[in-house]
């Protein structure tokens, strides 16, 4: 019993994880219609950030995780600024956005390796202490902790911010009807820089969580396959679908590991990914449509 | 640049190329996205290099069943996942190859993440060969295109609904190009195999299905000489850019995101180099030289 | 013979009703209307009627056969094909392409035989396909526009282009979803006369939905009014002009407004 629910913790610490990234792919999703495959890259600038003001500038552990955040965000609303929205403009169809989103992936992978920076695994300096705090029988790793707490808090001030401001009410607004709100008088514009600029702070915290949990190289974006998985399995472009498909993806993950073998975890996955969209594609929460003629 | 260095890339190119072709058809002429194609390939270098190794078969029977097996597996998908729309379909592909390499990851019989190795390449995957291979794929393609079943795809690409209410069978087209996309990356994945001499899981990840899609995408979609100008330069100009090895897939990142919002119908934009300009020219010239002798 | 029945058609969206009950019959070589306001719920006839849409309620026959869970391709192939209101042509290809495609029920020969197109009946069934397409475009007086992009025809020519392409497949049902949209009273006067042309020819039936009511009165031989969903009078055009309820449709309740404004 206490083997599963240590299972059950590390589920959700993980998963906590991957719903900072999948909520930032899945506010993309729902306003732009399109998977932002460029999502990985902002995560990994993150994850660098974070390293380098801990390492060298020697700041303080919070200001550390600020400026990650600040600085993925950053890129986040550079990149669509630049690579989308000429896109935008033109009405250009999804398939241009994906290709352009992997551009932008490849072109960020391939800079940080080509940099002074260099492909090598980097570990973060040691911030907390290795060990557990007990809970009866079940161990709680401090960072899995943080992870838990500031991804839940972080999630919590989206919420907030999509559901009880001005600028939240122009977002659900988008993503209901990009010509209706337009006619409203929403700004399209700002709603596109504003879920950019959101998703990326998350993705730096979540970059930066990768990079404490585990260690920092140029391909850590890759992990953001898992949010696409997440995202679908709590169906494309709902705010909660992501959540709880994270939440899900990260016990499913810890309890093949458990269970199984770690050898099997990605493959389950995948498998996984493949059966929502063939009995259930719109996943969880996911809104259905009917084709207008 | 020796002989050798340069017939090595042309038959990486002529790997390629199969793939893009069939590719191109699914992309460029049908409008469905794949991002699972080098799980295809996977199938097809599996398939064909257990058959020569194994069952000790001639080069071309078992790029065949190489061939066969990525469109048998294709056909299992496209029955499963071809009702999905746009992203959720471009997903279920991306999960498809992931999930393709994975298991070959796991199958001891297949090596596992060491792969197979001790591949006959002795008069297997040779220049000619590869030449002759691809100069039949092109033919077909180009005469599937330019028949009534080519055209019901272009009408999908252009107009769903409305190639549906003229008696389209959707799902059967799209299933079409699947499949032959994907009994031509199980071809090229048979090549590749026994060019290299051995095979691992890692070489089809992602990026290789997306390499792909970026070479039909920059040669224009729905122009088959495109894909072909396309596959040769984005061979090329990596290995001319060898020596700034790391910066390569910087320049080529950017290069992608160039074309998409600078000159997003690629290479050829959906034209096609024909003979046709070239005979008439001739054509001409002869008809004036005859004009000439008659007065 | 009625060609197309619908019998207590109902779709509901969710709560709302589309198409509230309704029950028409088409005879073979009529020139049927279809008319009513702005979301009256004529469009969605139509999507019923070609499996766009499922039917929430009731039957639809056509030529005595029930269509049920057929496919729109499906459809198509019996021989009910349809233009669209917002124009959906393959854009990118020309005229004479948008046409030929369309034609492709006119041949049977497999993918192996496109590939030996030398020999077996390729060669011969896309001269038959050529030769089709030239007569429709010509017929439509799209000839001299045949090789111009779809996109970049004038839309009245769109329109046109778009009948063309459904008359490719022969059908034996045509239903026309506001074809005069956009067109000059001259050019919807060619199109009256147009239609009615084509049905001559192809021994056709028409469907039509119209807001232009000097075409709608001058070509139909019946008309069905439709106002939010449910079915309002059917009648001949001069039944239909003279029908109180249907002016109240159009016009709204006069005496009842000023009512209300006070």
């Amino acid at each position: 019993m206490s083997a599963f629910l240590q299972q059950v913790v590390n589920g959700l610490s993980i998963g906590s994880v991957y719903a900072l990234m999948a909520v930032g792919y899945s506010l993309v999703y729902s306003i732009m219609n399109f998977s932002n495959f460029a999502h990985g890259g902002v995560i990994m600038i993150g994850a660098y950030i974070g390293y380098f003001c801990l390492t060298f500038l020697k700041v303080p552990f919070f200001a550390a995780f600020i400026l990650s955040a600040l600085g993925s965000g950053l890129l986040a609303v550079t990149m669509e600024r630049i690579v989308y929205r000429p896109l935008r403009k033109r009405n250009a169809p999804f398939l241009y956005f994906i290709i352009s989103a992997m551009g932008a992936s490849i072109f960020l992978e391939n800079l940080v390796i080509a940099s002074p920076i260099g492909p090598t695994f980097r570990s973060y300096p040691p911030i907390f202490s290795t060990e557990p705090i007990m809970l009866g029988n079940i161990a709680l790793g401090r960072i899995d902790l943080l992870m838990f707490i500031i991804s839940a808090l972080s999630l919590m001030a989206l919420v907030y911010i999509i559901e009880k401001t001005k600028i939240g009410l122009s977002i659900r607004a988008t993503s209901y009807s990009i010509k209706g709100s337009t006619l409203m008088g929403v700004n399209v514009d700002v709603v596109i820089f504003i879920i950019f600029a959101l998703g990326g702070l998350l993705a730096g915290l979540a970059g930066m969580f990768f990079g404490m949990k585990y260690t920092v190289y140029p391909q850590i974006g890759n992990i953001t396959t898992k949010s696409f998985v997440a995202a679908v399995f709590g169906g494309l472009g709902s705010l909660p679908g992501a959540v709880i498909g994270s939440v899900l993806l990260g016990l499913i993950e810890t309890m093949t590991s458990g269970i199984l073998s770690s050898q099997y975890r990605d493959l389950i996955v995948f498998v996984l990914l493949i059966g929502v969209l063939v009995f259930k594609p719109t996943g969880l929460m996911g809104k259905s449509t009917e084709d207008k003629a | 640049m020796s002989w050798d260095y340069v017939s090595g890339i042309l038959i990486l190119s002529g790997i390629n190329l199969m793939t893009v072709l069939g590719l191109s058809l699914l992309t460029g002429f049908t409008g469905m996205f794949s991002f699972g194609h080098a799980g295809f390939m996977a199938i097809g270098a599996y398939a064909a290099a257990t058959m020569t190794m194994k069952f000790g078969m001639p080069f071309f029977a078992a790029l065949l069943i190489g061939g066969i097996a990525s469109m048998i597996v294709s056909l299992l998908i496209g029955k499963l996942t071809l009702n999905l729309k746009g992203d959720y379909f471009c997903i279920a592909t991306l999960g498809f190859g992931e999930a393709t390499r994975l298991i070959l990851d796991n199958v001891q019989y297949f090596g596992g993440a060491r792969g197979l190795s001790s591949i006959p390449t002795v008069g297997t995957t040779t220049l000619p060969n590869v030449i002759i291979i691809n100069i039949v794929a092109v033919f077909v393609l180009v005469c599937i295109i330019k028949s009534r079943h080519g055209r019901n795809m272009v009408a999908i690409r252009e107009e769903e609904l409305a190639a549906q209410t003229i008696g389209i069978d959707v799902f059967k087209y799209k299933m079409i190009a699947l499949a032959i996309s994907a009994l031509y990356a199980g071809i090229s994945g048979g090549m590749m195999a026994h060019y290299l001499g051995y095979i691992q899981p890692v070489m089809f990840k992602l990026v290789k299905s997306t390499e792909l899609t970026i070479i039909v995408i920059f040669g224009g979609l729905g122009s088959v000489s495109g894909s072909v100008i396309g596959t040769i330069l984005l061979t090329f100009l990596p290995e001319i850019l060898r020596s700034f090895y790391n910066w390569r897939l910087v320049i080529y990142g950017a290069a992608v995101i160039l074309i998409m919002i600078t000159r997003p119908q690629g290479l050829m934009g959906g034209k096609e180099i024909s003979l046709k300009p070239v005979i008439r020219f001739i054509k001409g010239r002869t008809d004036k030289a005859k004009e000439e002798v008659k007065s | 013979m009625s060609v197309l029945s619908l019998k207590n058609v109902t779709k509901r969206f969710g709560g709302l009703t589309a198409v509230d009950n309704v029950s028409f019959d088409i005879e073979q070589g009529e020139i049927f209307g279809l008319i009513g306001p702005n979301g009256a719920g004529k469009t969605t006839i139509f999507n019923l009627i070609t499996s766009i849409y499922s039917i929430t309620e009731g039957q639809v026959y056509f030529c005595d056969q029930k269509l049920e869970r057929l496919k729109p391709f499906e459809i198509a192939n019996m021989g009910i094909t349809r233009t669209f209101q917002n124009i959906r042509l393959f854009k990118k290809l020309t005229a004479y392409d948008n046409v030929l495609t369309a034609c492709h029920k006119s041949a049977d020969y497999s993918i192996f035989s496109s590939i030996i197109r030398w020999f077996g009946k390729f060669k011969i069934q896309e001269k038959n396909l050529n030769k089709k397409t030239d007569e429709l475009l010509k017929l439509m007086g799209l000839w001299e526009y045949r090789d111009i992009v779809a996109s970049n025809l004038p839309y009245g020519l769109q329109r046109k282009l778009e009948i063309a392409r459904a008359l490719a497949l022969d059908p034996k049902l045509l239903l026309l979803d506001e074809p005069a949209a956009g067109m000059n009273p001259e050019e919807t006067m060619q199109l009256m006369e147009l239609i009615r042309e084509i049905r001559e020819k192809f021994d056709l039936t028409v469907l039509i939905i119209e807001h232009h009511m000097d075409l709608i009165m001058g070509v139909c031989d019946r008309i069905f009014v439709l106002n939010f969903g449910i079915p309002l009078a059917l009648g001949t055009p001069k039944e239909i002009q003279e029908d109180k309820k249907v002016i109240e449709a159009y016009l709204g309740k006069e005496e009842k407004n000023y009512a209300e404004c006070q």
